[in-house]
């Protein structure tokens, strides 16, 4: 009956019938008891009792099997109390001479060579766990022997832990350095216990030394990985084909050999097959394609697409579970979110759970009643908006209306959702002069820029305007339109601020644009010679906030000092070493007034958003300053040591596009999600106002927010779980609109399916966001590890999942899904916010960073822990004359040492910045051209230009 | 007779601490179901908080000069987690994080309650027994 039913039948069939039905339910079993059977048969008879006691480990289902036993096996000391003590004697040879003869000829010896080279490349293990690898041990002894093949837990928790997750990957069934292994093999010859299928040990076992301490032993483990990584050649001994299995292989996951290949020497992995994202950041296609009336993937994105069903699946996806929302991303050209007008109707929303009216909601009863996805609630349909059903139930009218064919779409509001007129675009200026702004240049850049940007605000001829100066004093301006030039009104008494001419501080743009543009002009000579070296920032950020209560709007700070008077002054700190590495080393990244959250808190309450631009090159306490930024849905931008000649073409670049971007005011954000899922914990730049709603006094193209939800009950009886994104914002027009984007989600029973439908971005875009407010209530280490460990977590259960139907042993498996996670994880702990200690950044730049990463939508927050790196010599000695050659000849390098090569130069790009690296053996003549005589000579170091991409190559070309 | 009078001194005390902590326990409630918004909880929650300290120190203090040790000792553990909370500037609520300490906030509050009926539950008995006591002689 439903205008949708047809789809909505699609979609619940879609899911569980294409995806996983047919590989989960063949593979398994096809590919592990051959594999098992041909091990068998290819190595020795002997191991045939092995099979009983393999199959109740794989027949529970594979999680299950190997989870308790699976990672056993790699305990040094478990072979010795049961097994006696190690003989390196003969009787390890006999059993499986054959073996060590086909698929390890040199094993033994290369391994040996190859541990001192491995380790140290890969990874600093922690010296804390390795003790900590043998304790458990004992009572495993009982089930080394099926769980040969799989991944030692040892290795997954302990050693690489510290240095990340992509070099995780185990040893497998070869893991014969323990002194206490060979005794196994010997007493295997006798019968009863478990006679282990570890077809490998007795072929090398015997000649190794004994490995003396357990860590040695871990690395010999390491150095064995290659054996097993060859399988092939094993597959071919045995009996199974081999090709059923690889394929199988390849449709369920990923995997990577980290293992060096036998008989070579080096250290093994090869860094030409690691995955990276030279192509950027690519979206989930399963989202659009099993739901294709969902909101496009710019707006929302799902951790994963695949909602578990129950609290226990929840736990095992070790990965956070939610979505980063970006309400107002930048459209391509002809894909504008619909408007859609109801005029006097109202907006059609469910009764109980003011849901808006979506594409997924189902029409029933002949059209006069609506279902609501979210709570199922029938609704009546208003006599307005009636019209009748087709034959398959769709509404007639279908095509007219865009709210029930998008999955996103714009609502006009009607005069209820409004608590005041809709607010004009407001834009007041708060600006430093003393003496460090003048001299840096900082002012006159900035008043230019903001002169150039006039005839763009949005909003005209609405717009209003104001601004406000300090130092010492602050000096407010009245810019009556009546006026030629600006009045200057100086108020020194900063103890009792008071706002003089309180109605012409704030003027309409379009009225008073001599007056603006005059105050503009004169503005960086008025303060030339200005001396002053102190800060009122607190008193004028009072003063400011006077100014703005009335209407709300977006102040933008330009401070290039340490606030140093009146309210809100604030300390010298932070070049403390010795706090770091202590509990109160996150105290410098928080506010050290309270001063600064409180007036956050106000300013959000009158809708004020504020930006902050810190442009000092001594410490200016942004992490003071940038809770202004945060707690009002603003945005940090920060030029450390802010010189004009260096710096210019940035702060244009980055002032002209936050003044210019479109821009939604007074908004607030609520997501909404079908029953039993419920969203926990919000995180981003801005303040919740109630426990699910989101206040941003301003919000723009760059920002996004992300949450984390829960399940409610322990068990979804749902097929799919709804998300409803609704912001209701004021457009710079004048409007009153909601932005609605809905998306759908199947609920899925599999944890496999969860990893297949993982979006790597958006567990980025979360777990970074997650770090930095860890940081700042944790150390720096404690947040690191917590992004490590998360990850090394998920892909060891996305091991457990499939460790035991393949013999994946030394090598690390991963979903396709999830292929980069592993080096986003490490670029996480590397960015500018988390990296080091003290030393590695310095502390204004980490809290400008932190708080600029909380801000930034997927892309561009992948684009910064990923940059790109372009070789542009070739193609700036060939000139070409066409444009999109550019693309063609400058492809994105890995960044990697290997990529650099001395006779290049590079342009690294991150979105914010763009270093020049030239090579140190560059030709001459290209360097002199590119850069002036003098610097020629100097040019093997890095040059730093901060602009965007195609200014800087411009720039390079015609220079 | 004077006994009595000191330990109904005391029960008053303790009633206007739960009356002080109950109250924070509703804004925080309030703010839970959107019956409030964070500001007005805040400022209230964090206009009753110093009295609170206050009244308990005073509380302390009391119990100190007339000589209940036993009392003042059970007191105290309250009355430094409170001056740690002072002096790390944590005794307020934060309105700008109020949502994320919510749970926090409302668990401390919970316990301190606890802590204070089973103070006055003690205080409530050494009066009865004290009353009992004056009659019998």
């Amino acid at each position: 009956m439903g205008t949708e039913n047809p789809n909505r039948a699609n979609n619940l069939q879609g899911p569980s019938a294409t995806p996983f039905a047919a590989p989960r339910a063949n593979m398994p079993i096809s590919s592990s008891h051959p594999m098992v059977g041909s091990q068998t048969s290819a190595f020795r008879p002997t191991s045939v009792p092995a099979m009983p006691n393999a199959s109740p480990f794989s027949s529970p289902g594979p999680t299950a099997g190997s989870g308790t036993p699976g990672f056993r096996p790699m305990q040094p000391g478990r072979a010795t109390p049961s097994y006696g003590p190690p003989t390196t004697g003969p009787p390890q040879r006999v059993p499986a001479p054959q073996f060590s003869s086909t698929s390890q000829p040199t094993p033994s010896q290369t391994s040996h060579v190859g541990q001192p080279i491995l380790p140290p490349s890969m990874r600093p293990p922690p010296p804390s766990y390795v003790p900590s690898v043998p304790m458990g041990s004992p009572p495993q002894s009982l089930y080394n022997a099926p769980s040969s093949n799989n991944p030692p837990r040892s290795f997954v928790d302990s050693p690489y832990s510290a240095s990340g997750p992509n070099i995780q990957p185990p040893p497998s069934s070869t893991r014969p350095t323990y002194p206490g292994y060979p005794g196994m093999q010997s007493n295997q010859v006798n019968p009863p216990p478990p006679p282990p299928p570890v077809y490998n040990q007795g072929g090398y076992a015997p000649s190794q030394p004994p490995m003396p301490a357990p860590f040695s032993s871990h690395q010999g483990g390491y150095g064995q990985v290659p054996p097993v990584a060859p399988s092939s050649g094993m597959y071919g001994g045995g009996s199974a084909p081999p090709t059923g299995v690889m394929s199988g292989l390849a449709e369920d996951f990923c995997s990577l050999s980290l293992g060096s290949a036998p008989g070579s020497f080096d250290g093994g992995l090869d860094a030409k097959a690691l995955p990276r994202p030279l192509d950027g950041d690519v979206e989930p296609s399963s989202f659009a394609g099993m739901y294709p009336m969902n909101c496009d993937s710019r707006y929302l994105r799902l951790t994963t697409s695949a909602i578990p069903n129950s609290q226990s699946l929840v736990s095992r996806w070790q990965l956070p579970l939610g979505a980063v929302v970006c309400p107002l991303a930048e459209t391509p050209e002809g894909e504008e979110v619909p408007v859609v007008n109801f005029a006097t109707m109202g907006i059609v929303r469910c009764r109980r759970c003011r849901t808006y009216v979506n594409p997924y909601v189902t029409f029933t009863d002949g059209g006069r009643k609506w279902r609501c996805n979210i709570c199922a609630l029938l609704n009546d349909v208003q006599n307005d908006y009636f019209a009748h059903l087709d034959a398959t139930g769709k509404r007639v009218d279908l095509d007219q209306h865009p709210e029930l064919t998008k999955g996103s779409v714009e609502f006009v509001a009607p005069a209820e959702y409004m608590v005041r007129p809709p607010m004009p675009p407001l834009y007041f200026f708060m600006i430093d002069v003393s003496i460090s702004a003048v001299k840096s240049g900082m002012l006159e850049v900035m008043a230019q820029t903001i002169k150039s940007c006039l005839d763009n605000l949005p909003g005209s001829p609405r717009t209003q305007i104001g601004f406000i100066t300090f130092d010492s004093t602050i000096h407010f301006y009245n810019m009556k339109s009546s006026l030629t030039q600006p009045q200057m009104m100086v108020v020194s008494d900063l103890d009792d601020v008071f706002v003089p001419l309180p109605d012409d501080l704030l003027v309409n743009l379009s009225e008073s644009r001599p007056v603006v543009e005059a105050f503009l002009d004169s503005l960086p000579s008025m303060f030339q010679d200005n001396v002053n070296v102190e800060s009122a920032f607190g008193p004028a950020l009072k003063a400011a906030f006077m100014v703005m209560s009335q209407l709300g709007g977006k102040l933008l700070i330009f401070q290039s000092t340490l606030p140093s008077l009146g309210v809100g002054r604030l300390k010298l700190r932070g070049d403390d070493l010795r706090v770091y590495g202590t509990d109160k080393e996150h105290t410098l990244r928080i506010p050290e007034d309270p001063f600064y959250k409180q007036m956050a808190a106000d300013f959000t309450k009158f809708q004020v958003a504020v930006n902050i631009y810190a442009f000092s090159d001594k410490y200016t306490d942004i992490a003071s300053l940038g809770t202004l930024a945060k707690y009002t849905g603003g945005q940090v931008y920060h030029y450390p040591s802010f010189h004009s000649t260096i710096h210019k073409d940035r702060l244009r670049h980055e002032l002209a596009r936050d003044l210019t971007r479109e821009t939604a005011w007074e908004a607030v954000m609520r997501i909404r999600c079908g029953k039993g899922v419920r969203f926990t914990s919000y995180h981003g730049n801005f303040m919740l106002r109630s426990t699910d709603l989101i206040a941003l006094p301003a919000v723009d193209c760059d920002k996004a927010y992300a949450m984390q939800f829960a399940l409610e009950e322990t068990l979804l009886t749902t097929q799919i779980v709804y998300f409803q994104v609704a912001l209701l914002y004021t457009a710079s027009c004048g409007e009153r609109r909601i932005r609605v984007h809905t998306a759908a989600a199947s609920v899925v029973t599999d944890l496999g399916e969860m990893y297949r439908q993982a979006d790597t971005g958006a567990v980025v875009s979360l777990l970074s966001r997650l770090a930095i407010e860890k940081s700042l209530s944790y150390k720096l280490e404690d947040a690191r590890n917590a992004v490590q460990l998360k990850i090394v977590k998920a892909l060891k259960e996305y091991r457990k999942l499939y460790s035991v139907q393949h013999r994946v042993g030394g090598r690390m498996i991963y979903p396709e899904s999830l292929k980069y996670l592993p080096l986003y994880g490490l670029s996480i702990c590397k960015s500018t916010a988390l990296r080091g200690g003290y030393a590695d950044a310095q502390l204004d730049e980490r809290c400008a960073a932190g708080f600029t990463m909380m801000a930034l939508p997927v892309k561009k927050m992948l684009k910064l822990l990923y940059p790109s790196l372009l070789r542009v010599d070739e193609y700036l000695v060939k000139a070409p004359t066409v444009d999109d050659e550019f693309d063609r000849v400058c492809r994105r390098l890995p960044l990697a040492a290997e990529s650099l090569d001395s006779r290049g130069i590079y342009i690294l790009d991150d979105g914010f910045r763009i270093v020049v690296w030239f090579g140190r053996m560059l030709s001459p003549d290209l360097a002199r051209n590119l850069v002036e005589e003098d610097s020629a000579t100097d040019f093997a170091r890095n040059q730093t230009r901060r602009t965007t991409s195609g200014r800087v190559l411009s720039t390079l070309k015609f220079s | 007779m004077g006994e009595i009078f000191t330990w109904l001194l005391f029960f008053f005390i303790l009633i206007a601490l739960v009356v002080l902590v109950v109250y924070q326990l509703m804004c925080l409630a309030d703010l839970e179901f959107d019956y409030i918004n964070p500001y007005d909880s805040a400022s209230r929650i964090n206009f009753v908080v110093l009295p609170e300290f206050i009244t308990h120190a005073v509380l302390c203090l009391i119990y100190l000069l007339t000589g209940h040790w036993v009392m003042f000792l059970l007191a105290l553990p309250y009355l430094y987690y409170n001056v740690r909370l002072y002096t790390r500037k944590q005794h307020l609520v934060d309105v700008t994080e109020i949502f994320n300490q919510l749970n926090w906030e409302k668990k401390q509050r919970l316990f301190k309650l606890g802590y204070i009926i089973f103070l006055l539950f003690i205080s409530l008995f050494w009066m009865i027994y004290n009353a009992l006591e004056d009659d019998e002689m």
